[in-house]
């Protein structure tokens, strides 16, 4: 007896294919969502940066350099403003005014700067978020350099010309040195892998990964369950189909519709974000081991439940954390080495690493074959797990 | 060769402490209908799913055609259909791609399929609900499939789980004409019931009760294993009479049927005679009283009571 059987497998997988072209609701579902999720995340990501943040400007000092500091921080694009009243007392009542920042600008301000005294600015800002807190604070801070840099300026143009007879008199290396500590020293940045540094082309695998993955975990693992829940599964058990010729049967529908997401979702990226993909064969080994191991995952989960309730709940609860730990939107460096060690059990991490390795870095096999390996024995293990489980049902 | 197609030998099956099935022996002849009776929990569906290859015997062996039912079971698979009791194909395909998918799950040639998908729509007389989705068929209509989906890959052997629990006296009768067909094709056909008249239309019936097999023989014989006759009586009122009566110490059992009460008794005889000169009951009237011809019932519950006394000779 052959080990597989062509026409056994086929014939699980054209009825699997019907349950899925029947089932209109859900293949309207499955066909539309991908792509509107791809819309919406790669716009919910499409810049890191903040921006009007909701903020009080109380003005205390009311003379004309004070204006131009707020003429510059109006332009800063981190804040959207509101003013406040000078006398008002409550400025650190954030909540209160509906705001996350509140920035104040002391009585005397000028005049401690014109005595080479300064009075520092007020600043109240909203802890309850560490991200938004750190870049208010990071903004107000530019606008103040941009602001103290041109006060520099203009006093150097103003100084006597006593002061530039001075200058004159001393050594040319001298006043060089001099020049240069008044400018920023530079850096000549040149970005690598990403060079426009836009998010969304880092975010697209995580996109790509997400979407397959809670479609493909959902879907198949309701496969055996529903099977089991309505008793064909029996039927299906005394017939001479063998094991893994039910389960690779009910897997190829779903990989076939999988791909074709993965295509779908693709060009969305492509026409609508402008993403380029490099590297096709590698990309589509890729896409392919993880689509396996996800399916393998679905199988597991569904051979492993009862009913399809159940299989959905499993699902949700090995999302979860999926969602948060894989590396799919934010690097996992971020997270502590404990943590991360689980994030290596995940495929999307897999998926994610080796995605970003071929398509941004443009890397070579070598860096990325720890990545389909470890989804290729995933895809193994999970189906053979499925296997098992099935035979299990005839004890 | 009379190699029987189903071969029980010493066969049990046990769960943890509980007996499921105890010791069951017996041989399957080709071209029986072998009706399979006892109540729900006895072991019925245990045996039938030892025979498919679905539990493993914990105790002597089982073989189909020879096949030793669970290390073969590959190979068993493909000598029998099985129809289950709860409708099992797929309510969202049609009555054609159900035969479709489980021609291909049996392995019928392509060439073959759609030829034999032919025929039994017409055995099965759906030939009009081809295109159907088998969800919107009748109750009778989709068990009449189920039989269709498992003849596709044309076994000799046929397992029906409660053939025609829940279906009307029409469909059930449809469904018996098909066994009957089945059978003068030289199909051995193993039915469970726990429907006594289904067991008058077998050819062999097999009692099971507690896992134990309590008899095996053609209907017939197990009737005529029965004292010729038995005493059924008319009384009123019906409901304290059966009461009254079921205390008796001469009494095996009584059981209600058509509104007169049967009377398993090994002296049946001697106790009317005495009953006749003496009724002992003035409260309770005696109407009437004649001889009737055991059925099933009577013969399944004076082997499954223990009513020895009103058995001439117990058929193993």
């Amino acid at each position: 007896m052959k080990w597989l059987s062509f026409e056994a497998v086929a014939s699980v997988a054209y009825k699997e294919f019907l349950h899925i072209y029947r089932d209109r609701r859900v293949l309207l579902l499955v066909l539309t969502l991908p792509p509107l999720f791809t819309l919406l995340f790669g716009h919910a990501f499409e810049t890191g940066e903040l921006t009007d943040v909701p903020s009080l400007l109380v003005n205390q000092d009311n003379t004309p350099r004070a204006q131009t500091f707020i003429d510059i921080i109006s332009k800063n694009k981190t804040f959207a403003w509101r003013r406040g009243s000078p006398d008002a007392k409550d400025a650190a009542d954030l909540i209160a005014h509906g705001v996350q920042a509140a920035l104040v600008i002391p009585a005397g301000w000028n005049e401690s700067l014109e005595n080479g005294d300064p009075k520092p600015l007020l600043l109240y800002v909203d802890g309850s978020d560490i991200n938004t807190a750190d870049a208010v604070e990071g903004s107000v801070r530019q606008s103040l350099g941009d602001f103290q840099l041109k006060q520099r300026d203009s006093m150097i143009e103003n100084l006597p010309e006593e002061v530039f007879e001075l200058g004159k008199q001393l050594p040319v290396q001298i006043r060089k040195r001099f020049v240069s500590m008044m400018e920023m020293w530079g850096i000549d940045r040149k970005v690598l892998y990403n060079p426009k540094s836009r998010v969304i082309d880092y975010v697209v695998p995580g996109i790509i990964g997400l979407i397959l993955q809670l479609l493909t975990v959902t879907l198949m693992a309701c496969t055996i369950a529903r099977e089991r829940e309505s008793g064909t599964l029996y039927q299906l058990m005394v017939t001479s189909l063998r094991r893994r010729e039910i389960v690779i049967g009910k897997m190829l529908p779903y990989l076939v519709v999988s791909a074709f997401l993965v295509t779908v979702i693709m060009l969305v990226s492509n026409l609508h974000f402008g993403v380029a993909f490099y590297q096709w064969p590698a990309l589509a080994v890729v896409c392919l081991l993880f689509l396996l191991c996800s399916l393998g995952l679905g199988l597991l989960i569904s051979a492993f439940s009862r009913t399809q309730t159940q299989a959905i709940q499993f699902s949700v609860f090995f999302l979860l954390p999926v969602f948060v730990l894989s590396g799919a939107f934010a690097p996992l460096q971020q997270l502590p080495t404990a943590v991360r060690y689980i994030s290596e059990l995940f495929p999307l991490t897999h998926f994610c690493r080796a995605f970003r390795l071929v398509n941004m870095y443009r890397a070579g096999p070598e860096f990325y074959s720890v990545d389909l390996l470890v989804l290729f024995a995933g895809a193994l293990i999970t189906f053979a797990g499925a296997v098992f489980l099935l035979r299990r049902i005839e004890q | 060769m009379n190699e029987p197609v189903i071969m029980l030998d010493h066969l049990s099956k046990s769960y943890g402490n509980v007996q499921a099935v105890r010791d069951l022996s017996l041989q399957i002849e080709r071209g029986t209908i072998f009706g399979f009776l006892g109540p729900n929990g006895a072991g019925k569906t245990t045996t039938m799913r030892m025979l498919c290859g679905l539990t493993h015997p914990t105790g002597g062996r089982a073989a189909i055609e020879g096949a030793h039912v669970w290390r073969d079971r590959q190979e068993v698979r493909t000598k029998f259909g099985y129809v289950p009791q709860r409708f099992s194909l797929y309510p969202d395909l049609t009555v054609a791609e159900n035969f479709r998918f489980f021609g291909g799950a049996y392995g019928v040639p392509g060439s073959e399929l759609e030829q034999r998908i032919g025929r039994l729509l017409h055995v099965i007389d759906l030939e009009e609900k081809r295109n159907t989705a088998a969800q919107s068929l009748s109750g009778g209509m989709r068990q009449l499939l189920a039989i269709g989906c498992a003849l596709i890959h044309d076994p000799r052997l046929l397992f029906f789980d409660e053939p025609t629990a829940g279906l009307d006296p029409v469909h059930r009768q449809q469904i018996w004409n098909l066994l009957y067909d089945l059978s003068n094709e030289g199909k051995t056909i193993f039915v469970t019931t726990h429907y006594m008249d289904e067991a008058e239309r077998c050819t062999e019936v097999g009692f099971i009760e507690e896992g134990l097999l309590l008899a095996k023989a053609p209907p017939r014989a197990l009737k005529s294993s029965f004292r010729s006759r038995l005493l059924e009586i008319d009384v009123e009122p019906l409901m304290p009479a059966l009461v009254r009566l079921r205390g008796l110490p001469e009494l095996l059992g009584v059981s209600l049927r058509s509104g007169g009460l049967r009377l398993y008794a090994s002296e049946p005889e001697k106790l009317i005679a005495r009953w006749r000169e003496h009724w002992p009951f003035p409260d309770l009237r005696l109407l009437g009283e004649r001889w009737v011809e055991p059925d099933m019932e009577d013969v399944f519950t004076a082997y499954s009571q223990g009513y020895h006394g009103v058995l001439t000779k117990i058929i193993p």
